[in-house]
């Protein structure tokens, strides 16, 4: 990687259970570097959830460490750790209150303590970021399902967090407002933020993401890029993920030797001119491609 | 809605798609009378469903035939155990206790939730909920099943299961399903039909694999298909028959064994 | 919180469990009202015992002993004020209320421990409750778990918009809990909105009456404990 590998997260061996028992962490050792995107994939049940929040302290070990930038998370409290950490909900309307969009936005720098005229320039450039300014004066409870989405992004853009956690940011979107989520991902990693998602779109994942760690039963099976983690049969059937498109049908072409694995391949141009040099050179009576 | 045109058969399964706002769910509910009823508003046209018309019907008289499933199953679980929920909706109707009995135990059967019988819905995972709500809607045997994002919380595995399902109920029993759902790549492998609204007006109407590929730009694309558009370019045209990854595949494999089968003859006679 | 945890129900297999519910109402309430009517610190203790050892047969005793220390608080100070407001020789009378307010507390957990959200319901349906009021009260609790959850998520939700509600004054703290009443009462309003459209969509709110698919139907035991508690009813008047 070009960027600087400094470990922002920290997650030693951590174990979480549920106050009613469930045992949701089973030993998590995981390291999130500065800079990177990484998307945390599995089941549901899996502890996906659950462990992105140990990242802010919402949830702490029962047994283990989490580090945030070196401070360990049982020192801190929620509201101190997300200054650092932003998390963003997967569902808007359990934090929506304010009578306007602008107030909305400028909560949390409030929180934080931020003087009025720095307040300004924040949320106006949040609110521009996510194409929301023209709706400031209105009420958080009149926008759309998507810009409701946007407003709790910007909300926590505005305090400019060095590390940004996004639990399911494309669930329930539609292919629009996933393309402007894409957008802002992008923008972020521009931003050199340090970007955490819990998915499920693996589609999204290998657009967009460095490392891909793979959950199943509270536990990390694999982490790595999506190109390698993504491939792999038995971990996909051990962690019940559905693979991508592509891939899903590579390795059924893979079953019939018409590809090897060498030859996989993420996007669909490139996919076709392979299979058109192996279904031509067969055409043509000449050795198989393979 | 906007001057919306539809037919539906029995045993069609459609997969109603559209941008946030389009009037799908706005559509969904005019099948059962949640509209005009529940919601107000003003319902102009001619409309039919199960020989009712949803302006003359009050949506208690259409639970016996359209069964309607929301995206959350929190919010339509009602009691404390599986059975009980199942029950509810043959009281509802008011069906002897013999009959009530017959379909809930079927019903458990069924969708394999036998041993979830006492079980509060608190207690069950996503995809047991999800199976739970059509469960107590299919037990009042409905002859339309509509589904508003019924997979919005499950993750794809499950929500594949889940579709799966509904479909073999729509060849089983000849329900006729709608469902409404983002994810093309979960949803469409099990449609018979592709409905694509946007602002209020429906602007297709299809075949899935077809559909999807005049309005990529409004749903989003399929990787599998745009495969098989690329390979067309390139002069190798597919049959497909559904649009998943797995029908793609073999349709591959199929060109590629008779290309290999054509090479081998030409090799093997020259003259 | 806690407290609330005495009034779930969870599934065993106890003849108590098997007992007709309203037998368990009558018993619960029985003691109630013996509770009222005693006026000794012997008799308040009589009935405190009875309750624990009714939960012993049930298995919860645990529970139910949980649930009496949570109300040794609230019983102390009832036990103080009454000790303040009356005359400072009398113990007796203010221990005799600060025990009534355990044994009443205790033998109301007790049915609810015993007692499932839907057998609470059947019970008020064979006392012809109508069916949108029964209702009312299994889906209050059937949703209470859930509701538990949605003020946890607001909560965390502003605490990461840096609403500190774990560290700084109790007055602070107070203020800043207000917060979560919006987002939430929204949320509550449409999640019983979209409660409300699933109900009418399974056909609720017909002006046909419903049939019922589990009927109450008192048993030999049933009769039997009513018969035995009769008798110690009568025992404990006479004593």
């Amino acid at each position: 990687m070009q960027r600087e590998e400094s470990v922002v997260i920290q997650v030693r061996d951590l174990y979480y259970t549920y106050p009613g028992g469930v045992e949701a962490l089973r030993g998590v050792n995981l390291e999130v570097y500065q800079g990177e995107v990484l998307a945390i994939m599995g089941e549901n049940g899996a502890g996906k959830t659950t462990l992105i929040k140990h990242f802010n302290g919402i949830l702490r070990p029962t047994r283990g460490q989490v580090l945030v930038k070196g401070i360990d998370t049982r020192q801190a409290s929620v509201a101190e750790l997300s200054k650092i950490v932003g998390f963003v909900f997967q569902n808007p309307d359990h934090q929506l209150f304010a009578d306007t969009v602008y107030e909305e936005v400028a909560f949390a720098l409030r929180n934080f303590g931020y003087p009025e005229h720095v307040i300004e320039n924040r949320v106006r450039w949040a609110l521009n970021l996510m194409d929301l300014w023209k709706y400031r004066s209105k009420s958080p409870f009149s926008l759309s399902e998507g810009e409701k989405k946007r407003l709790t992004i910007a909300s926590v853009l505005a305090y400019d967090p060095e590390i940004i956690v996004l639990d399911e940011p494309t669930a329930g979107q539609d292919y629009l407002q996933k393309e402007k989520i894409s957008e802002t991902i992008n923008l972020l990693r521009l931003m050199n933020k340090t970007v955490v998602m819990v998915t499920h779109d693996v589609e999204f994942v290998t657009e967009h993401v460095d490392r891909v760690a793979v959950m199943t039963k509270g536990r990390i099976l694999a982490v790595g890029p999506p190109q390698r983690v993504l491939c792999d049969t038995q971990l996909l059937r051990e962690s019940r993920l559905v693979p991508p498109q592509l891939i899903k049908l590579s390795l059924i072409l893979r079953r019939h030797n018409i590809l090897n694995e060498q030859e996989y391949e993420w996007r669909a141009d490139k996919l076709a001119l392979k299979l058109v040099k192996i279904l031509e050179s067969d055409t043509n009576g000449g050795p198989s491609g393979i | 809605m906007r001057d919306v045109h539809l037919e539906v058969d029995a045993g069609e399964f459609i997969l109603l798609v559209g941008p946030s706002g389009c009037g799908k769910s706005t559509f969904a509910r005019v099948l059962n009378g949640l509209i005009p009823h529940f919601y107000g508003g003003e319902l102009t046209g001619e409309v039919e469903v199960c020989g009712m018309d949803p302006r003359e019907h009050p949506t208690y008289e259409f639970a016996e035939c359209v069964g309607f499933v929301f995206q959350n199953p929190e919010n339509q679980l009602f009691f404390t155990s599986v059975e009980r929920e199942l029950a509810f909706g043959l009281e509802n109707l008011g069906l002897p206790r013999e009959e009530i009995s017959r379909r809930v135990e079927q019903a458990l059967r069924e969708y394999q939730l036998a041993e979830l019988r006492d079980r509060s819905p608190y207690e069950l995972s996503g995809g047991q909920q999800q199976r739970l709500a059509i469960a107590s809607v299919m037990v009042m045997q409905p002859k339309v099943l509509v589904l508003d994002e019924p997979t919005a919380n499950l993750d794809p595995f499950t929500a594949m299961r889940i579709l799966a399902l509904v479909r073999r109920k729509t060849l089983e029993e000849r329900v006729a399903a709608i469902v409404i759902e983002h994810r093309l790549e979960v949803a469409l492998p099990f449609a018979t039909r592709m409905v694509v609204m946007v602002g209020g007006r429906i602007v297709d109407d299809g075949r899935p694999v077809e559909v999807v590929a005049r309005q990529k730009h409004v749903v989003g694309r399929l990787h599998a298909l745009e495969l098989v558009e690329h390979l067309a370019q390139a002069g190798f045209s597919l049959e497909v028959e559904k649009p998943s990854p797995e029908h793609v595949a073999l349709s591959i494999v199929k060109a590629y064994r008779v290309s290999r089968l054509a090479a081998r003859r030409k090799r093997s006679d020259p003259g | 919180m806690e407290a609330l945890r005495a009034f779930r129900f969870k599934r065993e297999n106890t003849v108590i469990d098997k007992a007709d519910p309203r037998v368990r109402a009558l018993l619960s309430a029985s003691l109630a009202a013996l509770s009222l009517y005693a006026q000794s610190v012997e008799k308040h203790l009589m009935v405190i015992l009875t309750v624990l050892a009714v939960a012993a047969v049930a298995r919860r005793l645990r529970k139910l002993a949980g649930v009496v220390k949570a109300a040794l608080p609230l019983s102390a100070v009832i036990f103080a004020l009454n000790w303040l407001v009356g005359s400072r020789t009398d113990l007796v009378q203010p221990l005799v209320l600060a025990l009534r307010f355990l044994a009443l507390s205790a033998s109301l957990s007790l049915f609810f421990m015993t007692t499932s959200p839907d057998e609470l319901s059947l019970m008020l349906e064979s006392m012809r409750l109508p069916r949108e009021y029964s209702m009312l009260v299994t889906m209050s609790f059937r949703f209470v778990p859930t509701l538990a959850l949605d003020v946890e998520a607001v909560m965390h939700a502003l605490q990461s918009r840096g609403l500190e509600l774990e560290r700084g004054s109790i007055t602070r703290r107070v203020k800043n809990y207000l917060y979560l009443m919006v987002p939430l009462i929204v949320y509550e309003v449409r999640r019983s909105l979209m409660a409300a459209e699933a109900l009418e969509a399974r056909g609720f709110g017909s002006p046909r009456k419903p049939t019922r698919y589990r009927e109450l139907r008192a048993k030999g035991s049933d009769y039997l404990f009513v018969v035995l508690l009769a008798v110690y009813v009568a025992l404990f008047l006479a004593l």
